[in-house]
């Protein structure tokens, strides 16, 4: 699952547990006959870790396992088996029992009866990574939660960040059974209005929201995250063009990546919302060499949200049954949302391209893009505000998607650093169709372009490489 | 996606508490993530084109589970085939203002959506007023509704009640969800009295653990009660975000039932339960099931919590006695 740092010390009495540099505790585990370690979940404490790993020997050596606290053997909950039925309902038991200590215990689970079965069943699982899922679950729910998630969402102080704080605290960005800690960052000015929302947060009362941090430091707000949302810009106004309001977030980029890239987590996932959301996304990469670049993408789920929702509008279908449409390009008016690989599927029906359901091309390649394209002016113009909720919404979606994996079949859009893929000038955050899978985006390879959409990309990959060209002017 | 819709109202929808309620119903967080939902939104002429605005952002966020959107300024349409009422629209406290005073504004409101939402809701719609006075404007509506049983019109305290789980939560820096069981007393105002005798935290009672009696009946007490003026005080805004939060627990508990050993705070018809003056909507301890919410009963009640329990019935007994003066 992760990778060892060299910053990571172990523990001087526990065997299995390593603490990493930010202060976590991890447990490994030997796979059986082999050299390499299976990596299993964080622990807020060496002791917790330590108990992990002795569920984990005892899963997988049975009695003859070295447990750091043998005394306790007798109260873990274990599975008969090593099937995965058994493993669940063990799991089950542990996440059932308040206190381990007290909890109250079938000695006749710990029998060595299992044992035989085990090694048998190990060699069984294809991949290491298996087995370390099963265990890695069986002993999260063995410490009775799950490591807390740290999430910052920057500009939270704001429409978007108001929109998106309860949403992140409800599971509707990882999950209905992820803690989650907010760190929320705004300017001086906004400090009062940011104790206002973390107020509301505590008065929320909020399950999955185990700690909020406010601040207008963006060290403090940076420290530990594994998701970033960065939502603070200056938020376009009715009237204005997304250039206009570039210059003023160019400079915030560069400052807040290099809080970031020392400050964040290992491997967090950046997530740019504020426009001109893809030139700040690239300007954030090119100030924060070392996170990883696939790690920095911009928002264009919104526009991709917008493309469905007008399709189910146009074909009077629900949303849920249309898929597969794609945004290219720059969340400006020039993206190109592109429907000739999307699909309607009605329920109980056959799948079909959206093209022959819709029978309207004229309608598709003008009025379809341009009501996509500018449907945010179209916001802005009804509410007298920005698109704070459907922004919000699409942000959890992009984030969801990328951590959980796209369902089967299906892809999205999203704003990644270009690789040349589609003809596309590399070293641009460009919106791509993408599939996600254990954590990583990749971009769907292979789709056929048309003359009409091979013009529609390279116009907005020309704006793209304008907008860098202007970005880099802004900061001499 | 098996399931039939539910038909949710909101009312008022194109203001604060609207715009971060309708999202939370969307997706699932009222009614369950596997119940689809129909929005019907209801606003002023003057507000129509934010509503739309409101009704596009919905169509925008392509949420799997909601299955249409009337956005209307037409009570009647608004009302029609609703399961679920929730009473947002109202004139909003600003700044200085009492609850008393944008009483009257709001009075004639309620008179006249009871009228539409009795002709054309769904037979046993759920209905939850949120719009400040809650608990008067839920009489009125009440009042002027009589074929909507009175079990089914409620108020919102629900706020009150996560805030002061909240408020325990960070005194004794433990997780707000391993709190239960306080009760809100009374009226959604400044005489409602959070009452922790009860509450607890795993199995030990709240008083045992926070050993400051002092702070529990004095200083926890008033922020609570003004927490809401110190929202608007930080925020310049009143608490949206958290009392949309609480109005998706208050229906989600009624309607999916309450956890067992848990109780939450409604504001309902007052039955005289506890000494409560009866005819007013009250705040009381209730447990849910199959759809239906019921007093606890039989909980000891000091001294100091009685003279609490009056102060704020006698309060409600004024608000009820202006609110008919209002419409005379």
């Amino acid at each position: 699952m992760q990778k060892t740092s060299e910053d990571d010390t172990k523990h001087p009495t526990f065997r299995g547990v390593r603490m990493r540099s930010w202060g976590k505790w991890v447990s490994e585990i030997r796979e059986p006959r082999k050299k390499s370690r299976i990596w299993l979940e964080t622990y807020p404490t060496a002791e917790m870790a330590a108990r992990a790993h002795d569920v984990g020997a005892l899963a997988i050596k049975g009695c003859s396992a070295y447990l750091n606290f043998p005394e306790l053997a007798k109260e873990l909950p274990l599975p008969a088996s090593m099937s995965p039925k058994e493993i669940q309902a063990a799991t089950s038991r542990a996440a059932a029992s308040t206190r381990i200590i007290n909890s109250s215990f079938n000695t006749e689970m710990l029998s060595c009866q299992w044992t035989g079965g085990i090694e048998a069943i190990v060699a069984r699982l294809e991949l290491p990574s298996r087995l370390s899922w099963f265990l890695g679950r069986f002993l999260a729910l063995y410490s009775m939660a799950k490591d807390p998630v740290r999430v910052l969402v920057t500009g939270a102080a704001g429409q978007i960040g108001y929109a998106l704080v309860p949403m992140i605290a409800r599971g509707v960005m990882l999950g209905p059974d992820q803690p989650v800690i907010l760190h929320m960052l705004d300017i001086e000015p906004a400090a009062e209005a940011l104790t206002g929302v973390r107020m509301e947060l505590v008065d929320a009362a909020f399950p999955l929201l185990r700690d909020v941090v406010v601040t207008t430091d963006v060290t403090v707000a940076c420290k530990g995250v594994n998701i970033a949302v960065m939502v603070g810009g200056f938020p376009r106004k009715e009237g204005m063009e997304r250039k206009d309001v570039m210059s003023k977030n160019v400079s915030i980029y560069k400052a807040q990546a290099s809080a970031l890239e020392k400050q964040a987590a290992p491997d967090c996932k950046v997530l740019v919302v504020a426009n001109p959301a893809n030139t700040n996304a690239l300007i954030l990469k090119e100030f924060a060499p070392s996170i990883p670049e696939k790690n920095i993408t911009c928002l264009t789920r919104l526009d991709h949200n917008r493309a469905l929702g007008q399709l189910s509008e146009r074909l009077k279908i629900h949303v849920s049954e249309v898929k597969n449409v794609i945004i290219w390009g720059n969340h400006s008016s020039t993206q190109y949302p592109d429907v000739n690989h999307a699909t309607v599927t009605p329920a109980n029906g056959e799948e079909k391209p959206v093209r022959s359901v819709v029978a309207d091309d004229n309608w598709l390649n003008t009025e379809f893009i341009t009501m996509v394209q500018q449907r945010g002016a179209a916001i802005i113009k009804a509410r007298k505000l920005s698109s704070a909720l459907s922004a919000a919404s699409a942000a959890c979606d992009h984030i969801r998607d990328w951590v959980v994996g796209t369902p089967k079949g299906t892809w999205v859009s999203m704003g990644v650093y270009s690789d040349g893929s589609y003809g596309i000038q590399p070293g641009v955050i460009y919106s791509y169709p993408v599939t996600c899978d254990k954590g990583q985006w990749s971009i769907v390879q292979g789709l056929k372009i048309d003359d009409f959409s091979r013009q529609k990309m390279d116009a907005t990959a020309k704006e793209l490489v304008e907008e860098k060209t202007l970005a880099y002017s802004c900061l001499n | 996606m098996a399931k039939e819709p539910v038909r949710v109202l909101v009312t008022g929808a194109a203001g604060q508490i609207g715009y971060a309620l309708v999202p939370m119903i969307a997706r699932g967080i009222m009614l369950g993530a596997d119940q689809p939902v129909i929005l019907h939104m209801l606003d002023i002429p003057p507000a129509a084109e934010a509503l739309n605005g409101v009704k596009m952002e919905l169509v925008d966020a392509a949420f799997p589970l909601l299955k249409g959107v009337v956005a209307t300024t037409d009570v009647v349409e608004a009302c029609t085939g609703v399961n679920v009422a929730v009473m947002v629209g109202g004139f909003p406290r600003k700044e200085g203002m009492e609850r008393k005073d944008v009483m009257s504004k709001n009075v004639s409101i309620y008179k006249s959506q009871a009228s539409a939402l009795e002709q054309h809701a769904a037979p046993n719609c759920k209905v939850l007023v949120v719009a400040n006075p809650a608990n008067t404007n839920a009489l009125i509506l009440k009042e002027f509704a009589p074929s909507i049983p009175a079990k089914n019109i409620t108020c919102l305290t629900r706020l009150d009640h996560n805030r002061a789980l909240g408020q325990i939560s960070e005194r004794l820096n433990v997780q707000v969800s391993d709190v239960k069981n306080v009760i809100i007393w009374g009226n959604h105002s400044s005489t409602q009295y959070p009452d922790v005798n009860h509450a607890t935290v795993g199995d030990k009672p709240v008083r045992e653990l926070v050993k400051d009696d002092e702070w529990l009946n004095g200083e926890f007490i008033t922020t609570v009660q003004q927490r809401g003026a110190a929202i608007i005080k930080a925020r310049k805004l009143s608490s949206a975000l958290s009392a949309a939060s609480a109005a998706c627990d208050h229906i989600r508990d009624w309607v999916l039932g309450t956890p067992e050993g848990t109780w939450v705070s409604m504001g309902v018809y007052s039955d005289g339960s506890y000494d409560a003056p009866a005819g007013v909507i009250y705040s009381f301890p209730v447990t849910c099931k199959n759809g239906e919410w019921t007093i606890v009963q039989g909980l000891a009640i000091d001294e100091f919590s009685r003279k609490k329990l009056e102060l704020t019935g006698a309060e409600l007994t004024e608000e009820k006695e202006l609110a008919y003066s209002c419409l005379s």
